[in-house]
């Protein structure tokens, strides 16, 4: 990429190049880093999931057994309130808290989707400018692959934002309750 | 006993939404998305739907739409549990015939006292 302006020896023809190379560089830079951010989600999901997979087997060993023995209890509803309830509380706790690791996770899927989406619309821009220009010394030339890969980053963006579905987690409202 | 439908596309969710309904002595069926919701709402006849909005291949509001055209479901309750906060959702949410609106995460004690009033 780096020499594909060798051949662009009229001045607006070799501004022109240069401005394309540079481009590529940009593109080839963020496509890097993206690498990086994806792997790093990507770890970071695998450690909250385990962490979450762990918390749901102790939740669910609990909570089992729990309604279990409510079920079998054929006690007073007052005293098995006084027996249940303390427990109930706890998990209740749990419950809460358990949702907000899930809805992380969606929250990282949703983020690794679009970083996966920019990097597959930087690479389709890279490809645009690999094969040589069929007339270096032409700035058009240069323009019209500039504008190419521009093009295809700005609607890879705005794909983005229109596929991605992350969960809006409003704190303000979490919790809120409206019957109609 | 009452049977309530729990559609959410989440595992952990439902399972979160099952117990604390379980623990209060209803009976819970679950339901993965939209279009598996509406097979198993066919299937057994439920006193209640508590659903979410955004899943695959049918979200929320298709659901609340659909079940509102199946004549069981004409005046059976049905409740939307979503993270989507905004005012325009929640009206389309009424207009599509929903009962009422949750935002996640949810506390299970107002769950369960808004599960009791709307079933009652």
């Amino acid at each position: 990429m780096k020499t594909m302006n060798k051949k662009a020896d009229l001045p607006d023809a070799r501004d022109a190049a240069q401005a394309a190379d540079l481009l590529v560089t940009v593109a080839e830079t963020l496509n890097a880093r993206l690498a990086v951010t994806a792997e790093e989600l990507a770890r970071s999901q695998a450690m909250l999931r385990e962490a979450s997979d762990e918390l749901m087997t102790a939740f669910r060993g609990a909570a089992d057994r729990l309604v279990a023995a409510q079920r079998e209890d054929r006690g007073e509803e007052a005293s098995r309130a006084a027996e249940y309830g303390p427990v109930l509380d706890h998990l209740y706790r749990a419950v809460q808290h358990l949702q907000s690791h899930d809805l992380v996770n969606q929250l990282i899927d949703a983020q690794k989707l679009r970083v996966d989406k920019m990097r597959e619309k930087l690479g389709e821009a890279l490809t645009l400018a690999t094969p040589p220009v069929s007339e270096p010394g032409s700035a058009e030339q240069w323009i019209e692959r500039s504008r190419a890969m521009l093009d295809c980053i700005v609607a890879g963006i705005r794909q983005i934002d229109e596929d991605t579905r992350a969960p809006r987690q409003d704190k303000k409202h979490a919790g809120s309750v409206d019957l109609f | 006993m009452k049977t309530i439908l729990a559609v959410d596309d989440s595992a952990t969710m439902r399972e979160m939404v099952a117990f604390v309904l379980e623990s209060a002595g209803y009976r819970v069926i679950e339901a993965e998305d939209g279009a598996q919701g509406l097979d198993r709402a066919a299937a057994t006849a439920c006193d209640l739907v508590i659903t979410d909005q955004n899943m695959p291949n049918m979200d929320g509001l298709t659901l609340v739409r659909n079940l509102r055209q199946m004549g069981d479901y004409k005046s059976v309750p049905i409740l939307l549990l979503t993270t989507e906060s905004s005012d325009s959702m929640k009206q389309q949410g009424r207009a599509a015939g929903a009962t009422g609106w949750l935002v996640k995460p949810f506390d299970p004690a107002t769950l369960l006292e808004v599960v009791q009033k709307v079933l009652r």
